[in-house]
């Protein structure tokens, strides 16, 4: 099964593939290189036994038959292996010298057909390393010499060339086909690690990463970014199980106040009044669930992010101006102070509606979660970075460590609900915030909490 | 008054219904964009109350159309898109208001009551009387019975919309879309601290109470 997909894997075919090209290219060059090897060897050999042919021919002719008789005979003396060959016969054909028996008379160049028994070998087998190679002449006189050399030298060349390339041919053809097997088992291996994870994930198991190597090749890179994607989905689906946990927890207690109101009224039948101040009770619960229910929904679409195809260039001071304008009054009824230092025509580009919303339920949260006598202060100007916002109280601040946590939906710092709020308004201050790229940091104020918002330059 | 109501689903048309019926108005019913778009092209209501999702034919077709012939009949839209973006596409449509589901009867009321009454648009004054209180609106300066009342901006945009309501009961979310431009919930006390301001200001030392508080409704200014 393995060995199956092995085979499929495009590493794979692209090695198969390359090997082919490569046996190819290697074929043709053995196949120029044999021609021209034996060739220049051919004409080599050929011009030696020409040019003795021509002496001895010349020889003959002045000196007579029985010189070159002769010197056959001596060029011919047994020893270990001759290299070199010799017939002459008369004009009737009778052998007169040479090592050489059974030829064909004639006078073109031969490479088989010369006495192959002079080469056998001791024990009789014909020795196929060795093969006379010669060319005969007619000499004046009518009688017939013929000159030939052994061509071990050419054969044992072209044997040693094919065996090479037989030789280095299979290696490099194995070495490809192994090493194609390597790359690409590893590289299955990768791709499995990447498909078993992802397989994983599906079944549930969220947490499994694909293995990454460090080596930061393209798998490598396609696998940390799946790793990201993964985490990111994660948290995603933990925060989504954690709003979902949120919604059930948080809707129940006004739910059951919602039917307990309901319950009073139908029993209070005789009590008009009292029946009455049950249901308006019940109507109240009622819309402030609704109220809950409308929150996560702007906030989902405002995370949804559509909103940012209608951004325009909006006044900042005049959002921060309209905000401080309807809630001093509410400040100073609570005994609060709430100033503003704001630098003039400071625009943005984002969506008015929101921006709005965002500042004025910071302001909302500084005026409802303060003592009396707070002081709160709105400021707004020009930074390095583009536009810096601060909304700062001198109440009692935010925890450090519980500083993320208020941005959660339904967190709230006073767990005993003492205070009405549904725990979004901070989760929809910070959608708001992302959706413009606007960084939202809180921090002490000594005392107090300050909260700064760094709008993003254009 | 004679109104439409184009509005699909049974339950929701016969609460409006019998609400709109029991403060006496006359009420058409149209179960589908279709009817309901020959009813208001046919017949002259006061006003039309139209959901946005319906079968055959929806609510922002049915107000474009209406437009697009020249009928500028007031039109309300009442529906459970209660998107940013929905409440602006509807206005942009050509409707006049945009009340969410669900929705207290009191609030569909006083919209009907603003709609109905909604002055001509070339309709430019520059002062205006409620009983023995006058407001400036160019010299910007307000008087009960000839007594110089000093407010604050906001106090004075408040004062200016209910006097533009006169006699009618508007709603704490009226309010904030018309004197503050807020199209949210606020969760603070914005818009009764600004009438309690407000009362302070023109109705202390008079006999009358001209600024009502009209419970679990709204406000109301009257002579």
């Amino acid at each position: 099964m393995l060995s199956k997909r092995l085979l499929k894997t495009t590493s794979f075919q692209l090695t198969v593939f390359f090997s082919l090209i490569f046996v190819f290219c290697f074929m043709s060059l053995l196949v120029v290189t044999y021609l021209t090897t034996t060739t220049a060897l051919r004409s080599q050999m050929q011009t030696e036994i020409q040019s003795q042919l021509n002496v001895m021919a010349v020889e003959a002719k002045s000196d007579g038959i029985e010189t070159i008789i002769q010197d056959i005979q001596e060029r011919t003396t047994p020893s270990d292996r001759q290299a070199e060959y010799y017939y002459l016969s008369d004009s009737k054909g009778k052998k007169l010298a040479g090592n050489l028996d059974g030829i064909i008379m004639q006078e073109e160049w031969q490479e088989s057909g010369l006495s192959d028994s002079v080469l056998a070998k001791p024990d009789g087998d014909a020795d196929d390393d060795h093969q006379i190679w010669g060319q005969g002449v007619y000499l004046s006189d009518g009688s017939f010499l013929l000159v030939g050399q052994d061509a071990f030298r050419i054969l044992s060349a072209q044997e040693s060339i094919i065996n090479s390339f037989v030789w280095s041919a299979g290696i490099a053809i194995l070495l490809a086909a192994f090493s194609g097997l390597v790359v690409s088992r590893g590289f299955l291996r990768r791709i499995d690690d990447i498909n078993n994870t992802s397989l994983a994930i599906i079944d549930g198991r969220l947490k499994e990463r694909i293995p990454v190597r460090g080596t930061s090749d393209e798998v490598d890179r396609l696998s940390a970014n799946l790793n990201r994607l993964f985490d990111s989905n994660q948290s995603l689906l933990e925060s989504l199980k954690q709003v979902s946990a949120n919604i059930a927890h948080d809707l129940r207690t006004p739910l059951s106040r919602l039917r307990q109101g309901l319950e009073e009224a139908r029993s209070k039948t005789g009590d008009s009044k009292a029946r009455a101040s049950a249901i308006d009770s019940a109507i109240i619960e009622s819309d402030q669930l609704l109220a809950t229910f409308a929150a996560l929904l702007r906030i989902a679409q405002i995370e949804s992010g559509s909103r940012r195809a209608g951004f325009k260039t909006v006044s900042l001071t005049s959002i921060f101006e309209r905000v401080a304008g309807a809630y001093r009054a509410v400040a100073e009824d609570q005994d609060k102070e709430l100033t503003i230092t704001l630098a003039d025509n400071l625009d943005f580009h984002g969506d008015g509606e929101l921006l709005l919303q965002m500042i004025a339920n910071l302001v909302e949260n500084a005026i409802r979660h303060t003592p009396t006598g707070t002081h709160i202060n709105l400021a707004l100007k020009k930074s390095d970075q583009g536009i810096a916002a601060t909304v700062a109280d001198s109440g009692p601040g935010i925890p450090p460590d519980l500083r993320d946590k208020v941005f959660e939906h339904f967190y709230r710092l006073d767990t005993g609900r003492a205070t009405a709020g549904n725990g979004l308004g901070l989760s929809l201050v910070a959608a708001i915030a992302n959706l413009h790229g606007i960084r939202v940091s809180l921090s002490n104020n000594n005392p107090g909490l300050l909260v700064e918002l760094h709008f993003p330059g254009s | 008054m004679k109104l439409l109501l184009i509005e699909d689903d049974e339950r929701t048309a016969q609460f409006i219904l019998l609400g709109l019926k029991e403060h006496g108005h006359v009420v058409d019913h149209a179960a589908n964009g279709e009817d309901g778009l020959f009813l208001a092209a046919s017949e002259k209501y006061d006003a039309v109350i139209a959901d946005r999702m319906l079968p055959g034919l929806d609510g922002l077709s049915i107000v474009k159309m209406l437009r697009s012939t020249g009928n500028h009949v007031p039109t309300l839209f009442l529906t459970t898109m209660g998107g940013i973006d929905d409440r602006v596409e509807g206005l942009e449509a050509g409707a006049d208001d945009y009340l969410v589901k669900p929705f207290a009867f009191a609030e569909l009321l006083a919209r009907l009551g603003a709609l109905t009454r909604r002055p001509p648009v070339n309709d430019v004054k520059t002062a205006l009387r409620v009983g023995e209180l006058e407001i400036d609106l160019l010299k910007r300066v307000v008087t009960r019975a000839g007594k110089v009342v000093e407010l604050q901006p906001q106090e004075f945009k408040l004062l200016e919309y209910l006097m533009r309501s006169e006699g009618r009961v508007v709603t704490r979310t009226m309010l904030l879309e018309h004197v503050w431009d807020f199209h949210f919930d606020p969760q603070t006390s914005v818009v009764e601290t600004h009438i309690s301001r407000l009362r302070a200001k023109i109705d202390k030392g008079f006999d009358t109470e001209m600024l009502k508080t009209m419970r679990g409704v709204g406000y109301s200014l009257r002579a």
